[in-house]
């Protein structure tokens, strides 16, 4: 990943969340695969012409040149690789990308390698351009993202005692980590979420298969909310708090597709 | 900045460094620098410095119709009966006003959001000013709606949220053009930018008393 001059290295990153810095400076939240996130700062981005500012909006997986820094990065070049344009140019789809984007920077570790989340983010989006199934993409994410980072919750087993479960409704602890036979559920006192066996079986299902395996699956409108309140809350027990970006998500679920408004043509 | 990081500075000055650290993109070595710089100032400079600082605290509030930054209930632009009363240009923060004031190519009215929609900040619409916003679309008789908002995917969210919202009002929106900026080289634009200069093009108009024949 270096390249012939001291510090100075290549990287493929996706732009993950940045804030204002300066004058007309930005500063980057990035998801790489040999270093996690890292913070970078790209000077002159937010005025118009600049090279860099084009390439490095939020979702847009780049390829960067970066000199090394202390605390801070700083971005040389940005060259887009891809910008995932029917994700940014459709409201559906975009709340659907900022949301599966948070959840891998909340854990992702600053300066740790990460290529399985780098890959399987990329991977996502790619996907999440062209699907018609968003909402299961999103399930299917964090559940393989929690697989890879070492967080999977238990479906095949009673978490607690570690006994078969029978073929039929259960309930899922996020605290506990996965699913409770009958005899554990009533000890303790965390939160507990309705896991039906149709429930059960989509999530194993989920979990097991890649997305093109799934993504014509079709689920119960009862399963799909319980589906979602027991990865919500697994998700937020892993990261310790709520993902920002599921408020937004969940306002514009149901409206219908949005395109962008034509640039200097009337709407009309 | 903590008192850690200026042991030796009197309570005084390290209260003042830790004040102007606090400003957007004034980092530690910078409010030191200017913490100094005001300790050398004449005193009625200071004086002067802090009056301002104190009148636009107490006089500024924001317009009642357009949520500009102005000192009188109602904003200039908001009064000026010469101004197209039938357009409303939708703008993320004041400063955007500023900008398109500049142009003199627009004779509209404006909408400050002060803010975009920033899902990953935990910014929603309920924290801009739309309500406000549509309840101006209900009561006057505007045909046009231009939003402004910044070409980034925030801005574009914002654009996308409120054209979502205001479609069904039967109010004609439109979007500022995107594309290439003046001056620019065609080799550096990112596929997004040329992708929308594209879609954008316009008809290359053919004066027919100069062209030659």
């Amino acid at each position: 990943m270096t390249s012939g001059r001291p510090n100075l290295f290549t990287t493929e990153a996706v732009v993950l969340r940045h804030s204002d810095l300066g004058e007309a400076d930005r500063l980057l939240w990035l998801l790489t695969p040999q270093r996690g996130v890292i913070r970078a700062t790209a000077r002159g981005a937010r005025k118009p012409g600049s090279k860099l500012g084009g390439h490095i909006d939020l979702l847009c997986y780049v390829k960067l040149s970066i000199r090394e820094g202390r605390e801070l990065h700083g971005i040389s070049q940005a060259d887009t690789i891809d910008a995932f344009r029917n994700v940014r140019t459709d409201l559906g789809r975009l709340s659907r990308g900022l949301n599966i984007g948070e959840l891998a920077e909340r854990v992702s570790v600053e300066d740790a390698p990460a290529p399985a989340v780098f890959r399987l983010l990329v991977n996502s989006l790619g996907w999440l351009a062209t699907t018609q199934n968003a909402d299961t993409l999103v399930r299917w994410f964090a559940l393989r993202l929690m697989t890879i980072t070492g967080f999977k919750p238990e479906l095949g087993a009673c978490v607690d005692c570690g006994n078969e479960l029978e073929p039929d409704d259960h309930v899922f602890s996020a605290e506990r980590g996965g699913l409770l036979c009958p005899s554990c559920r009533s000890q303790g006192s965390d939160a507990l979420h309705p896991a039906s066996l149709g429930t059960i079986k989509v999530l194993r299902h989920l979990a097991r298969s890649d997305f093109p395996a799934v993504e014509s699956l079709n689920i119960g409108a009862e399963e799909r909310r319980q589906i979602e309140r027991i990865l919500r809350s697994h998700t937020n027990f892993v990261i310790g708090r709520g993902v920002l970006s599921s408020a937004f998500l969940d306002e514009v679920r149901d409206w219908p597709e949005v395109g962008p408004v034509p640039g200097g043509i009337r709407a009309d | 900045m903590n008192s850690n990081s200026t042991p030796s500075a009197a309570p005084p000055v390290a209260r003042l460094i830790e004040a102007f650290s606090r400003l957007p993109g004034v980092g530690p070595k910078s409010a030191q620098r200017l913490t100094y710089f005001m300790i050398r100032m004449p005193r009625e400079e200071a004086e002067a410095l802090a009056e301002a600082l104190i009148s636009v605290k107490d006089r500024i509030v924001l317009c009642s119709k357009c949520l500009n930054i102005t000192e009188d209930p109602v904003c200039a632009v908001c009064t000026n009966e010469r101004r197209d009363r039938t357009r409303i240009c939708v703008v993320e923060e004041p400063l955007d006003v500023l900008a398109l004031e500049r142009t003199r190519a627009y004779e509209g009215l404006y909408h400050v959001l002060h803010g975009s929609i920033s899902p990953v900040n935990g910014i929603g619409a309920e924290q801009l000013k739309i309500r406000e916003l549509l309840d101006r679309l209900r009561d006057e008789t505007v045909t046009e709606l231009i939003l402004a908002t910044n070409p980034n995917l925030e801005g574009e969210a914002t654009s996308m949220y409120l054209q979502r919202l205001i479609s069904p009002l039967g109010i004609k929106v439109t979007r500022l053009a995107r594309g290439l900026s003046s001056g620019a080289d065609l080799e550096y634009a990112d596929e997004m930018t040329l992708a929308n200069a594209l879609e954008g093009r316009a008809e290359v108009a053919v004066d027919k008393e100069t062209s030659t024949e």
